[in-house]
């Protein structure tokens, strides 16, 4: 299948690399766009117009209007915007302490990766939902709660891989050359291993932001996150149970199928960034 | 379906040739034979009913010790008193009763020849027994509070006194609330799920958060229910109305958001209630309280404690055109509690004025100096912030729909969504939505006395402090009859309604989907209390297929 799509590709002069940087730019373009729109977005494109109630998908509401009459395709842009602000938070909180994490117990060994391995198995040998229900309850809920509990929650996957790539990179011959020439231990890791360990770095933190956003959504939805006067899009897919049941399918179909793409165009340009960076498939 | 019933066939028939091959009495066969042939013969004649009412039944306990049913509508074991479809009270298991003229001694007397679905007697030793378990386990019971009663006796088999420490006179309601068990038979842990009782129905079978089936009892003393079976059961309200949509359910209630929608074969019908719907307006400035745990509590707002703002609020706004837009139009707009509650206060003003109100607020110097809407006062906006509590969409919608109207008024109300622990911090300086509906006026209590204030979860949280009413609550407390005590009762609404410390919304309508061949005899259903769509069952004795 990919044989085919390549030669394909090819047969039409499109290099593969261009291929990956066209799907790169137009997830890009598709999560930025949403992003700022939602965040530049009019609080009176959403607002309340209770003559317009439960109006079905039109040209004039592209993802039709629900019980109080609000239009749905704006408020699930503003919705989906919260999350990738929750999710930008997240990602940037967790991978940091995951880079951190995953550097200092490889570089240090002994009793530190002891430790840092043991907080690792600690927080995944929780189910992830619960933890996050824990620690939303336990900072007030709320954005707050949410957002803190996303964002110290989703590092543990990305400290292993990067403590992993350490651990190759320490036993190969120029940093034990520098060990012996006396370099300290944190200047190995900034010179020699923050450099190597970047691509999958980024590479993690890219396939973290649609666990993130969907974790935020699910906890949301179980009534633990966001209130309900902040469009979301957990907000939004609760509210639309309630009306499912009378056929109006519009209020979860569309809202979800936006947060589908949005996890799918994620996954997209991890994917496709890990096939750029890696040296084995990056020249193919 | 056809392997079901293949397998169906096979295992009786086994079961017969087992029975037979073990050499079973012939009269056993007999009987087997003939028990079937009777359901048989039975069901299609009168079906039991199916019904959803909501889950909050199966949240708590049955057991009247733990003040299971004490809303006003049990169905199992039954009160010294009933409310009826007018809100009075008359004897249930009592006949009749007496206050002294002290107001401290309650004389009952009992009704004779009634039986516990058991066979055992109900006597005055039953009654002592209640309320001597309640009296002593006052912590398993947060609905029936019997912390003024001192004694409890038995005069003889047939008459009851009870003594107070102090007059007071909701006691009467309380004896309306809670509801006998027998003294012989009472077994703690069984009576949460299958308790026995003198009433109409008798629990066959509870299965937690599935099903409740109820069969009439024989014994009653007000006679047999028409129906055989009741059958409640537990379900999302989604869920339910899909059971209800493929005709599993013969009663289904709804939110009022379903009420536009069509069962085939079922009607909506919307029952009376006395519950309402009203918002918080504090009446004090906004300042800082310490409490005794040292928590510092933001109290009041400098909006609301204006009293042009809460009378500008309650007779400017369009309370029909806010249910119309929150409720489909169903309930009924209230300015303050319901007459169909003996004790309410019937006075009523009309709302809509809105060149009044406008005119309060521009007198009070709430005026709009930055053409934003929203009225000022200095550097004060005009602006309130009201929550709606434990994930209620009804009352959330309800929320939404006064902001948009208040808007009409330079009012702007900002309505959030928080869980109830969270209310109690910011129910001082905010409005609530607030869901009341009993028959016993303490809530009036609740509501005003400045004693309560912070003091209780829910209690007097707009801080209203007014020494008439607290003087009327007093006397309304200390009645000896319940003339004396309503007249006192509505004179605490008529003197605090004028500070307009709550804004009374809508009187809100329970709503059902009831099978066309289902008479639910709404002429003995009696108004329904708060009770999340479970009062609905108070009549189930007389439900009865057409």
């Amino acid at each position: 299948m990919n044989e085919n799509r390549r030669s394909l590709l090819e047969a039409r002069g499109i290099s593969r690399r261009a291929w990956i940087a066209f799907v790169i730019v137009c997830a890009s373009i598709y999560l930025i766009g949403v992003f700022i729109w939602g965040l530049l977005l009019n609080p009176e494109t959403y607002a309340v117009h209770y003559e317009n109630k439960f109006l079905a998908p039109s040209l004039a509401h592209p993802f039709g209007t629900d019980f109080m009459g609000r239009d749905m395709f704006y408020r699930s842009i503003k919705g989906l915007s919260t999350s990738l602000v929750i999710g930008v938070l997240a990602a940037i909180v967790s991978s940091f302490i995951a880079l951190f994490l995953g550097i200092v117990s490889a570089v240090f060994g002994g009793w530190v990766d002891k430790l840092v391995n043991l907080a690792i198995d600690l927080c995944m040998g929780l189910p992830h939902l619960v933890l996050l229900l824990l620690i939303s309850f336990m900072m007030g809920r709320g954005v707050k709660g949410i957002t803190i509990a996303v964002a110290v929650t989703h590092w543990p996957a990305l400290s292993r891989i990067v403590r992993a790539e350490v651990l190759q990179i320490r036993s190969s011959q120029y940093v034990q050359t520098a060990y012996r020439l006396g370099v300290s231990p944190w200047k190995v890791a900034v010179t020699h291993m923050i450099p190597h360990v970047l691509p999958a770095y980024f590479v993690g933190l890219m396939l973290l932001f649609p666990h993130a956003i969907m974790h935020e959504a699910a906890v949301t939805f179980l009534g633990f996150g966001l209130p309900a006067e902040m469009p979301s899009i957990g907000v939004i897919l609760s509210e639309a149970m309630k009306h499912i049941v009378t056929g109006k399918w519009w209020l979860a179909v569309f809202p979800g199928l936006l947060l589908l793409a949005a996890l799918m165009f994620f996954d997209a340009i991890g994917e496709n960034l890990k096939k750029l960076w890696n040296p084995s498939s990056g020249n193919e | 379906m056809e392997f079901k019933k293949v397998t169906a066939a096979l295992l009786s028939a086994a079961v017969l040739l087992g029975l037979a091959g073990c050499g079973a009495p012939k009269e056993q066969n007999q009987e087997l034979a003939t028990v079937q042939q009777e359901t048989q013969k039975q069901e299609p004649e009168v079906r039991g009913v199916t019904a959803y009412v909501g889950t909050s039944i199966f949240e708590d306990s049955l057991d009247p010790i733990k003040g299971g049913m004490s809303h006003g509508f049990p169905f199992i074991n039954n009160a010294l008193l009933r409310v009826n479809p007018d809100s009075k009270y008359v004897g249930d298991l009592a006949t009749d009763w007496a206050v002294s003229e002290d107001a401290r001694t309650y004389t009952y007397t009992l009704r004779q020849d009634v039986k516990f679905s058991d066979g055992s007697d109900f006597t005055a030793e039953d009654v002592v027994f209640t309320y001597e378990q309640v009296m002593e386990n006052p912590a398993n019971n947060e609905n029936v509070d019997l912390s003024r009663l001192e004694s409890v006796t038995a005069k003889d088999d047939y008459t009851v006194e009870f003594q107070l420490k102090e007059p007071y006179s909701p006691f009467l309601d309380t004896t309306a609330q809670l509801q006998i068990v027998p003294s012989d038979s009472y077994d703690s842990g069984k009576f949460d799920t299958m308790p026995i009782g003198t009433g109409a129905w008798k629990m066959v079978q509870y299965d937690h958060n599935q099903q409740m089936i109820l069969a009439a009892n024989e014994n009653c003393y007000y006679g047999v229910p028409k129906l055989p079976q009741v059958t409640l059961v537990y379900m999302d309200a989604d869920a339910a109305f899909a059971a209800a949509k493929s005709g599993q359910l013969d009663v289904v209630m709804v939110g009022t958001s379903y009420a536009d929608e069509q069962i085939p074969g079922m009607t909506l019908i919307p029952f009376e209630t006395m519950d309402v719907r009203q918002i918080s307006l504090t009446v004090q400035p906004k300042h800082t309280v310490t409490t005794e745990d040292g928590k510092q509590i933001t109290v009041g707002s400098d909006v609301t404690s204006d009293p042009a703002v809460r009378e500008a609020l309650s007779i400017g706004i369009d309370r029909q055109k806010i249910i119309d837009n929150a409720f489909n139009g169903i309930g009924r707009p209230a300015v303050n509690f319901t007459d169909n509650l003996v004790w309410a206060s019937t006075e009523e003003y009309p709302d809509g004025q809105v060149d009044k109100a406008k005119e309060l607020l521009e007198n009070a110097g709430w005026v709009d100096t930055d053409n934003d809407g929203i009225r000022e006062k200095g550097d004060i906006r005009c602006s309130y912030e009201v929550y709606s509590a434990g994930g209620d969409q009804d009352r959330y919608q309800l929320a939404s729909a006064l902001a948009e109207n208040a808007k009409e008024l330079g009012i702007e109300i900002i309505v959030k969504s928080a869980s109830w622990d969270e209310v109690t911090s910011l129910e001082y300086s905010a409005g609530v939505v607030w869901g009341w509906g009993q028959y016993s006026p303490t809530v009036l209590r609740s509501l005003f006395s400045e004693k309560l204030f912070m003091k209780g979860m829910f209690d007097n949280v707009v801080g209203y402090a007014n020494a008439e009413v607290e003087a009327q609550i007093d006397k309304a407390l200390a009645a000896s009859s319940q003339e004396e005590a309503t007249e006192a009762w509505k004179q605490v609404q008529k003197l605090a309604d004028a500070d307009y410390p709550y804004l009374y919304l809508v009187n809100i309508e329970h709503c059902y989907f009831v099978n066309d061949n289902l008479d639910m005899s709404p002429e003995t259903q009696v108004p329904h209390p708060h009770g999340h769509g479970t009062p609905v069952i108070c009549n189930m004795n007389d439900w009865n297929w057409k």
